[in-house]
């Protein structure tokens, strides 16, 4: 698991790629729950590269979910590959928050 | 019955295991020449229920052994998972409600709700001091 950030005018867009699972989500949470601030309002998560995610990386993306919406701020998936798409079907998430299919339809929504 | 197509593993409880079983997974699926979105929920299936009883299953520290058979028969796979954790039916775990608001929703629980959803029959027995977990799903459909 890794990503890569890049600021795009007031967005945060954080790219992550590789594996969500067990072992990489301690990781993946300090790392994205630091980078939800009061000046990053608005994040783009874009999962292009992540090929895999079970419930702990789930977990990650719920908590950050709350986090951005304290801070009065949005959060949008973008780029979900299909199998990834569905676990969230399954689990409500699709209804919590925006999916989008690319990054650019993302960065238009936010 | 005799299995055509039998995977059968011997995993310690320990969490790094969990790599070596995608490696494993991913090699089977090539040979049984399975889907990768089967391969894909074949992996969260069975992380999502050996993450369980290596975190919460043993009191004492000592290495165990969690057996792992996984068979292709038909169009039917089979994935039994016998462990000597303490006695427990993960799928008594009561379901998340995934249409709660983002304020209502808890952090966490959807690991065996994802089982469930994922695999067309699960069944759970202990027997002889042992935790039994058989999961069945159809991969034609």
């Amino acid at each position: 698991m890794e990503i890569v950030t890049k600021k795009s005018n007031d967005v945060l867009v954080v790219a992550i790629s590789g594996r969500l699972d067990t072992i990489t989500a301690p990781e993946f949470e300090k790392n994205i729950l630091a980078l939800v601030t009061p000046e990053n309002k608005k994040i783009v998560l874009d999962c292009a590269d992540l090929s895999y995610i079970s419930s702990s990386g789930l977990r990650v993306i719920l908590m950050t979910l709350k986090k951005v919406k304290a801070n009065n701020g949005n959060l949008i998936i973008c780029s979900l590959q299909e199998s990834i798409k569905e676990v969230f079907n399954i689990c409500g998430f699709s209804s919590l928050l925006t999916i989008t299919t690319d990054c650019t339809s993302a960065l238009g929504k936010i | 019955m005799v299995l055509k197509n039998r995977l059968e593993l011997r995993l310690s409880n320990s969490i790094e295991e969990l790599q070596s079983l995608n490696t494993e997974l991913e090699q089977f699926g090539e040979i049984w020449n399975l889907s990768p979105e089967l391969i894909f929920n074949l992996n969260l299936v069975l992380e999502e229920i050996l993450s369980n009883i290596i975190f919460y299953g043993y009191d004492d520290t000592t290495d165990h052994t969690i057996n792992l058979n996984i068979a292709l028969e038909g169009d039917i796979i089979e994935i039994e998972i016998i462990d000597d954790a303490k006695p427990f039916n993960p799928l008594n775990r009561p379901d998340p409600d995934v249409n709660q608001s983002l304020d209502a929703r808890k952090i966490g629980g959807l690991g065996i709700y994802l089982v469930k959803k994922i695999m067309d029959k699960t069944e759970y027995v202990n027997k002889d001091g042992k935790n039994i977990l058989i999961l069945q799903k159809n991969i034609k459909t």
